[in-house]
């Protein structure tokens, strides 16, 4: 998908600037009404996040960096980058942000907004997160094995048998249950994330 | 009407400020032809000089007996219109100003509405002006003596400076020695000045100034009076050593057997329960912590003296000199003094509440002031006593923070301090390596920048990015953060971790605001008069502060407060005089019966009554005017606020043409006032139907002047109040529920009425009750003209009381 962020970049290349600084700042007012965007502004980029958090090395983009960028109205950089998706919502940031910058929920937000305006980069990221609801959606709560075999890239045999040895391991250890365990009211978690909007695309 | 004054009436362009908005030239030609306006003028500036001549001469030329004034604030030029008139040969109390600035023209975008609501507040301003009396102030001779409330650097530093100019100055001080945070500092960035070297001499002057008298151990506890003539009550906490005996041999520290962590030392080092709170103390005297002492502690110590049957008492028996003395109670002294300085400094942040940074799980972990007294002890890790190789300084730990433990102004001097700290470091240990974790390098004073570039030179590592976290491992601490500039995560190990933490307002300010009434911001520092014309006064005549006690500030700007300080102090007091507002309540003999309901009303004692007569002290009445509006008979009333002015006022301000909802409020004349100023400036739009009659206080409105309002022409009443006024907000609930109940019986809907309290910074809060009220007023069905054609003859044949 990267022509999309090509194609999008030389439109934004092609505006003049007053509707440049319009469009940064409808950015802005999109991503603060988000949940968790309430205090982009506040942000005083002290690093804070960044410095404390775990799946940092696997970003191309730091937490800080992103907030930079949406203030900065960089929409398909921060829609199209791996942090959003990298993220494990483990909230460390969010707890120690000095602004009350609400991050982790900011990602979530950034997650469905993508997914939305299909600015999804290439890789598992996306469809772990839709694969994921889409099983919650199911059995209304974790079913592993649906999810793995959803996942698995069947024409590629290398991985097939690997994840095949990894799935007997698990397996044997207790790790992943066999029957699809099922929770009495499914349908009501169904009914809450319509609501809720989270169902993926 | 031939009796009745002429008015001359000016209206202010502000350079486009007011003109933009509103449309003089209609409201001059509106405004002229009213009864008894002779002068009606427009100009560019009215504050300026020529503006101020052209006023003086009309009044000279035209024989004008009443000016109103149509510009900014009163809180910004009454007093300079009231010089312009009080020159022409007019009292300055026959001016009247009205506010077409700040309550309209900046508040407003539509110049339809908001030169209707001009014509209306001029309109309400002439009618007011026609009443106003001449008036003079009461002059009384001040007392020539200041009281200092704190002994830092910020209070030593004042009274000395007024002491030197021959002022009684009484310095309060709330620990056993003056010197405050000053002298626990090692070195002073940026000139490596040694902190005690420069402040002790200071601290010796003022022990033995002839001017000066201190009181450690010490306390207001209540402040009486008005500026130019307070009268202090200081209370004296026992020390329980007589500092005149004490020779300060150290002799008791030695014997006593109970040891504590010391506050002067930051908790690193232990002291006994005697001690002698550091080596260069003013007074040099022991003192007796009560809380740790066995014999104050021993519940049966009252079964005998100190010594006697297994209670302790070692300290009494060795000293030579016999100054110990447990009988020793609080001591309460009264003092008079002509003017208050306020320097009670700031206390630091508690780091704990900076979770991630681990403060109080290892001893290695600490904050720059305990860094200072390191340095002093011999740089050494509180843990080992090993010297320190690796240091970390973390900035900005709870500053700049909107976290709900966190203060969000800077803290001002981390920066610095660490850059200082890490200097001496270099110096200290030559192969230490000092890290600086920061957000932003702040180096704004005179020589700081140098001293920045000087710890790049001495190759201090800076790294761009708040310190995430501190994790104690072993001896060793590791820090980690994001190193912004580079974009990469760095993980270090350190010996010693120093945290910068936020200087914050002492836990009491409140208190002490509360018992000199004088306000706080929203940091919860004393507030200044004017940011930047009036920045030691506060909005009280004769109380002043510096230093620390009005935000985050180093010791250059502290001394150099103190000295602006006692330069405003003396100017104050050297008038020799000060004088009370003529703007208070007075008795209208011939109405009063005696019934005495005034005396209880008055929170300041100012109304006794007699056996055949009640009378008003003119110096203790605050104008509060919460009495007025009781008076069965009508006999009380304000002056420069009277019935008659105030009835005028609000005729015309409802009074005139078009359907547009006519909303009045009445906003009391400090607090609540200056708020709706504040939004003014911050240009915060609100309906143009509200408009403002500035009042004393709430207080002063009875149900009489509610019906006129309606019989005039409102549609309904807002009233604000200050939340430091002496009517609190029960009392303004309770009259207005009872303003409530008389307007159901008139047929008119008591949700036409509305009040609020309201703090300075919290304009946001009124403003939207305005937007409110006006949408809610205007789903109401409108007053019709029979009700209030039947409302005006009821005001006309009886007369009503509140």
């Amino acid at each position: 998908m990267s022509h999309e962020k090509d194609k999008l970049s030389a439109e934004a290349k092609n505006i003049p600037q007053g509707e440049r600084k319009e469009s940064r700042k409808a950015f802005i007012k999109e991503v603060m009404k988000m949940p968790g965007g309430e205090k982009i502004l506040e942000c005083i980029q002290c690093g804070s996040c960044a410095g404390g958090c775990p799946t940092r090395f696997a970003m191309d983009y730091s937490p800080m960096q992103i907030i930079k960028m949406i203030n900065l109205g960089m929409r398909e950089e921060v829609l199209l980058s791996s942090t959003i998706w990298v993220c494990s919502t483990c909230y460390t940031c969010t707890t120690r942000c000095p602004r009350e910058v609400n991050f982790t929920m900011l990602m979530m937000s950034l997650k469905n907004e993508a997914i939305r305006k299909n600015l999804v980069k290439d890789g598992v990221n996306a469809k772990f997160h839709k694969y994921f609801f889409e099983v919650i959606n199911k059995y209304g709560r974790m079913y592993e094995p649906e999810l793995f075999f959803k996942l698995l890239d069947k024409t590629d045999v290398y991985s097939l048998r690997h994840s095949a040895s990894l799935g007997l391991r698990m397996l044997r250890k207790g790790k992943m249950p066999i029957k699809a365990p099922k929770i009495e009211q499914t349908p009501w978690v169904s009914k809450m994330l319509e609501k809720t909007d989270e169902k993926g695309v | 009407m031939s009796q009745k004054p002429s008015v001359g009436i000016f209206i202010c362009h502000c350079g486009g400020n007011i003109s933009d908005t509103v449309d003089v030239a209609r409201v001059k030609e509106t405004i002229g032809t009213l009864d008894q306006v002779k002068v009606t003028e427009t100009f560019e500036y009215l504050c300026s000089n020529p503006g101020q001549e052209m006023i003086k001469n009309a009044i000279k030329e035209k024989g004008l007996e009443r000016v109103v004034v149509a510009s900014c604030s009163p809180r910004m030029h009454l007093d300079t219109f009231r010089q312009v008139v009080k020159s022409a040969g007019l009292n300055p109390y026959l001016l009247e100003m009205v506010n077409i600035r700040e309550q309209c023209s900046w508040v407003h975008d539509d110049k339809e509405k908001a030169t209707n609501k001009t014509i209306a507040l001029v309109r309400a301003a002439v009618q007011r002006a026609l009443y106003l009396e001449p008036l003079t102030p009461e002059k009384l001779k001040v007392t020539e003596s200041v009281l200092v409330i704190g002994g830092g650097i910020a209070g030593i530093y004042s009274a000395l400076e007024l002491a030197d100019k021959g002022y009684q100055v009484y310095l309060v001080e709330r620990n056993p020695s003056i010197g405050g945070h000053m002298a626990q500092l090692s070195k002073t960035f940026p000139t490596f000045d040694c902190s005690a070297c420069i402040l002790t001499p200071k601290m010796v002057s003022v022990a033995h100034h002839p001017n000066i008298k201190i009181f450690t151990n010490a306390e207001p506890i209540l402040v009486r009076g008005f500026s130019g003539r307070f009268e202090v009550r200081i209370k004296v906490k026992p020390r329980y050593v007589d500092i005149q005996r004490c020779k300060a041999c150290e002799e008791c520290a030695k014997n006593c057997s109970v040891e504590k962590p010391s506050g002067f030392e930051e908790d690193l080092v232990q002291e006994t329960a005697i001690h002698i709170p550091f080596k260069q103390a003013i007074p040099n005297a022991s003192v007796i912590d009560k809380d740790y002492c066995l014999y104050l502690t021993d519940f049966l110590a009252i079964l005998g003296p100190p010594g006697s049957r297994g209670v302790c008492g070692r300290c009494q028996k060795n000293c030579k000199s016999d100054a110990i003395n447990f009988r020793q109670k609080d001591e309460l002294i009264d003092l008079k003094v002509g003017a208050i300085i306020v320097s009670t400094g700031f206390s630091l942040m508690d780091s704990k509440l900076v979770g991630q940074y681990s403060f109080g799980f290892h001893p290695d972990i600490i904050t720059n002031l305990q860094f200072e007294r390191l340095m002093l002890q011999g740089l050494h890790k509180p843990s080992t006593g090993e010297v320190p190789k690796k240091v970390a300084f973390i900035l900005c730990v709870g500053s700049r923070s909107e976290a709900t433990d966190g203060y969000s102004s800077c803290c001002k001097i981390g920066c610095m301090t660490a850059i200082k700290d890490a200097l001496l470091l270099d110096k200290a240990v030559p192969e230490a390596e000092p890290w600086i974790f920061y957000t932003d390098v702040r180096a704004y004073g005179k020589g700081y920048e140098e001293f920045y570039a000087k710890a790049r030179e001495h190759l201090t590592t800076f790294v761009r990015g708040r310190a995430a976290e501190v994790i104690p491992n072993g001896n060793s601490l590791i820090v980690k953060a994001e190193d912004t500039l580079l974009g990469k995560q760095i993980e270090e190990q350190f010996d010693l971790v120093v945290l910068s933490p936020a200087l914050i307002p002492n836990k009491d300010t409140k208190e002490l605001a509360d018992m000199l009434g004088i306000d706080l911001g929203p940091d919860g520092f004393f507030l200044e008069a004017h940011h930047k014309l009036r920045g030691v006064e506060t909005k009280r005549k004769g109380i002043f502060v510096a230093g620390a006690a009005l935000g985050p500030k180093d010791i250059r700007e502290t001394t150099m407060e103190s000295m602006a300080v006692a330069s405003k102090v003396a100017t104050f007091l050297g008038r020799g005089e000060t004088s009370i507002s003529p703007e208070v309540v007075y008795l209208i003999p011939e109405r009063c019966d005696l019934c005495g309901t005034c005396v209880d009303q008055c929170p300041e004692k100012a109304i006794t009554k007699g056996k055949n007569e009640v009378t008003i002290n003119p110096i203790s009445c605050n104008g509060c005017s919460i009495c007025v509006p009781t008076c069965p008979k009508e006999a009380l009333d304000l002056k420069n606020t009277t019935e008659e002015q105030m009835i005028a006022q609000i005729k015309g301000i409802a009074e005139g043409e078009g359907t547009a909802l006519k909303i009045i409020a009445f906003i009391e004349k400090r607090t609540a006032y200056g708020s709706a100023d504040l939004g003014g400036q911050s240009r915060r739009t609100y309906s143009p139907e509200i408009r403002i009659i500035r009042v004393p206080s709430v207080a002063r409105l009875g149900i009489k002047h509610v019906l006129h309002a309606f019989a005039a022409g409102a549609d309904g009443l807002i009233f604000v109040e200050g939340d430091d006024s002496t009517f609190k907000e029960d009392k303004v609930r309770e009259r207005v529920i009872l303003f409530k109940k008389d307007l159901g019986k008139f047929g008119i809907q008591p949700l036409r009425l509305q009040h609020s309290i309201t703090t300075l910074p919290q304009y946001e809060k009124t403003l939207s009750l305005f937007d409110d009220f006006v949408e809610r007023v205007k789903k109401m069905t409108p007053i019709n003209k029979e009700k209030r054609e039947e409302l005006k003859k009821y005001l006309e044949g009886e007369k009503i009381v509140a």
